[in-house]
């Protein structure tokens, strides 16, 4: 909230004093948010996930709902520095490190919500020790590795000269010595090198791509479809749709990232291509609905009453507001129309509205894929399920996704993150 | 000495001796296996031992052969199924109730429940009673979901959860059509004495008192078809306290057992076949 109050008074230009004074708040309030969310964490380490809202007949709530989000996030912010590295969209290419530093901090908070929601967190690492061949979320769980250590040297690729050039300048203190070592001892700064790193980011986006979609977000998706006694999970266009909506929430965070940095910064805001994002956001947004909608009309007009329940809980019941509410209204149709509408289409505050009302609204979205299927009961005789984050739920989710803008902030202060103007250039 | 209920009981009590001397067999030796036999139920003793003990002098005696029970010892080649009748269930709990006595589950832990569906509007009601244990299906849902191979299929058609190695993540849990899978939440029935002194022992090792944060604690729990009393040649507890007799325990390996006649038989159904579990737990309409 801090964030939309300074970014109001954005538009004069700034010291360097306020800005680092701006930053400090920030840090401030994450650090605060932190602390309490650790507070929660620390309650729910040692009293169990009996603290939660969590049931036996609703085995999966909050945290689980945040982490499918947070994968979403960063596939669909990973595939959108593909269009930049490899498909050589360059009027993108100013968030492309963005894209892939945001696509790896994502990972780091989502499996630091899939942490928090196992029964026995000392056993974490039995994920690594035990391989069940037949189980997706065994998959998955290397797929997330392969896939954070691809970002991490797709982003060192695509920092590699910025670093050089900055372990070089005696004036950057901190960020120079800190350049100095994670460029791991590389000097070249030719020409030639620089063509071998966007030859090399190519190549990996190239390997990401597949990894992105079917191995990480695709297999999320999997994952759930691949349950056969949860039947509104249990269809083939379900992975698909987790990709698809990877992509709007991944479009979506870049443009309310991006705009918000350098308003913060006091800097200038490139409309043209935020225009251009938005749009792609709708594109992505659109896709998605005509999937969801045909889930829902295949599933209605067919008639199977296991199916029908879940649609009936999900649009009628006592938390169908997060369908209506928030993935309908706040996450679709409003953005839609703040896009498309020629009174707001030119303005980068409004467009940034739409934008974080997408990622909001694709929150919802992940809450009404975990939750209502799990409320209708497999059994006709188990007791009706009822399923709302409490408090511990809340504020540890809060300090989870604290840690994750902290790194940000830390790594968009600290790393070559910002393209300079002039670097700006096509690849091959 | 004592109070008169002391004169009544020790008046009541039958002889041992006496009854034994009444019949034409040696005495002594009745006495002693019968202490033997004590040792041996309790586990002080094995069933080789009380066999070489005790072979020669049986069939001195009783010209009948004493051997070892091979059949029971060792379950090999068995596949352990269930039949329930519907028609004799009365929906009255006791196996739930039991098999919360028999595994010691905390609160919030079930593997047995009855589930009781009422049909039609008066006068033309009817009401069927469903007990679900797990289903021990062939083909178990749970199992291919679990990432770290913690529930897994056995030899002997069970369906075993691995508490040492569950990490508690709950898939399963979403994966069981039946319900048939609870999550360890660590509570107590603070009320009752001695309850933490055994932790679930269907899995028949001895795990010690129930502590906060110690396995099962933070585990998926379910139905072993009490492995630790089928280890001791018993029937599982749900099956032996059915006031109605409704529930039958056998191999279904085996085409001559009972369990293996009834799943043959036109009235035996399966819950949600469609979703292609096999289950190993055969219902009787």
């Amino acid at each position: 909230m801090s964030q939309s109050a300074m970014l109001k008074e954005s538009n004069d230009t700034h010291s360097n004093q306020t800005l680092a004074k701006r930053f400090k708040i920030w840090m401030a309030v994450l650090i605060v948010s932190m602390i309490a969310g650790g507070g929660a964490i620390l309650y729910r380490v040692i009293e169990g996930l009996a603290v939660t809202n969590l049931s036996t007949f609703v085995p999966w709530g909050a945290w689980v709902a945040f982490y499918i989000f947070f994968v979403g996030l960063s596939a669909g912010a990973f595939l959108l520095s593909t269009l930049i590295f490899v498909f050589g969209m360059e009027q993108y290419e100013r968030v492309g490190r963005f894209a892939l530093f945001t696509a790896l901090i994502c990972m780091v908070v989502a499996l630091t919500f899939i942490l928090l929601d196992l029964g026995r967190m000392d056993r974490a690492f039995n994920a690594m020790m035990y391989w069940n061949v037949l189980s997706i979320l065994s998959w998955e769980v290397r797929f997330y590795l392969i896939y954070m250590v691809l970002l991490a040297t797709e982003l060192w690729f695509a920092m590699r000269i910025d670093l050089i050039k900055l372990a070089k300048d005696k004036s950057a203190g901190l960020k120079g010595k800190l350049a100095n070592v994670i460029r791991l001892g590389s000097s070249d700064t030719s020409e030639i090198s620089a063509k071998k790193d966007h030859r090399w980011m190519k190549i990996l986006g190239i390997i990401g791509i597949p990894i992105a979609i079917i191995g990480v977000h695709g297999g999320t998706g999997t994952l759930f479809a691949a349950v056969a006694a949860q039947p509104y999970w249990n269809t083939p266009l379900f992975p698909i749709i987790f990709v698809v909506s990877a992509l709007v929430s991944g479009t979506a965070l870049l443009i309310a990232m991006y705009v918000i940095q350098r308003k913060v910064r006091g800097k200038s805001v490139d409309l043209t291509m935020i225009k251009g994002l938005a749009v792609l956001m709708i594109f992505f947004l659109i896709i998605d609905l005509t999937l969801e909608f045909y889930e829902f009309l295949v599933a209605g007009l067919s008639m199977k009453p296991d199916k029908m329940a879940v649609l009936d809980v999900m649009f009628t019941g006592p938390m169908s507001w997060s369908f209506w509410g928030v993935q309908i209204f706040l996450g679709a149709v409003v953005p839609i129309y703040l896009v498309f509408s020629k009174r707001t289409n030119q303005s980068v505050k409004a467009l940034t509205i739409a934008a974080v009302l997408v990622v909001i609204g694709i929150i919802g979205v992940r809450f009404n894929i975990v939750v209502p299927t799990q409320i209708v009961q497999s059994m006709k005789g188990l007791p009706e399920g009822f399923y709302f984050p409490n408090w511990v739920e809340w504020l540890s989710s809060l300090g989870v996704v604290a840690m994750g803008l902290f790194l940000y902030s830390l790594g968009a202060r600290f790393l070559p993150l910002e393209t300079q103007e002039g670097e700006v250039k096509g690849h091959e | 000495m004592g109070t008169k209920y002391d004169v009544l009981i020790n008046e009541g009590l039958v002889n041992g001796a006496d009854i034994l001397k009444s019949s034409k067999y040696d005495t002594s030796l009745g006495l002693n296996m019968a202490e033997d036999a004590r040792r041996l139920s309790d586990g002080l003793i094995s069933e080789e031992e009380f066999v070489s003990k005790y072979q020669e002098s049986v069939s001195k005696e009783f010209n009948q052969k004493l051997e070892v029970h091979a059949s029971e010892g060792s379950h090999d080649n068995v596949k352990w199924g269930m039949v329930i009748d519907l028609r004799k269930c009365v929906g009255c709990e006791t196996c739930t109730v039991s098999c919360k006595a028999e595994n010691r589950t905390p609160p919030g832990v079930s593997y047995n429940q009855v589930f009781i569906e009422e049909e039609g509007t008066f006068p033309n009601v009817s009401r069927t009673n469903i007990p679900r244990p797990c289903m021990h299906c062939d083909k178990p849902p749970c199992a291919s979901v679990c990432p770290v191979r913690a529930t897994y299929k056995a030899d002997n058609g069970i369906v075993v959860q691995d508490a040492d190695r569950c990490i508690g993540c709950r898939y399963c849990m979403v994966a069981c059509p039946y319900g048939a899978r609870t999550f360890d939440f660590g509570e107590n029935y603070d009320e009752m004495l001695g309850y933490e002194e055994v932790t679930s022992p269907e899995h028949g090792m001895d795990r010690g008192k129930r502590k906060e944060g110690k396995a099962p604690v933070g585990t998926v729990r379910k139905c072993n078809f009490c492995f630790h009393r089928l280890e001791r040649g018993e029937e599982p507890a749900c099956v032996e306290t059915c006031i109605g007799d409704a529930r039958y325990f056998g191999d279904l390996n085996d085409p001559e057992s009972t369990v293996s006649k009834l799943a043959n038989s036109s009235r035996a159904f399966r819950l949600k076949e469609e979703y292609g579990t096999e289950p190993r737990v055969y219902y009787l309409r």
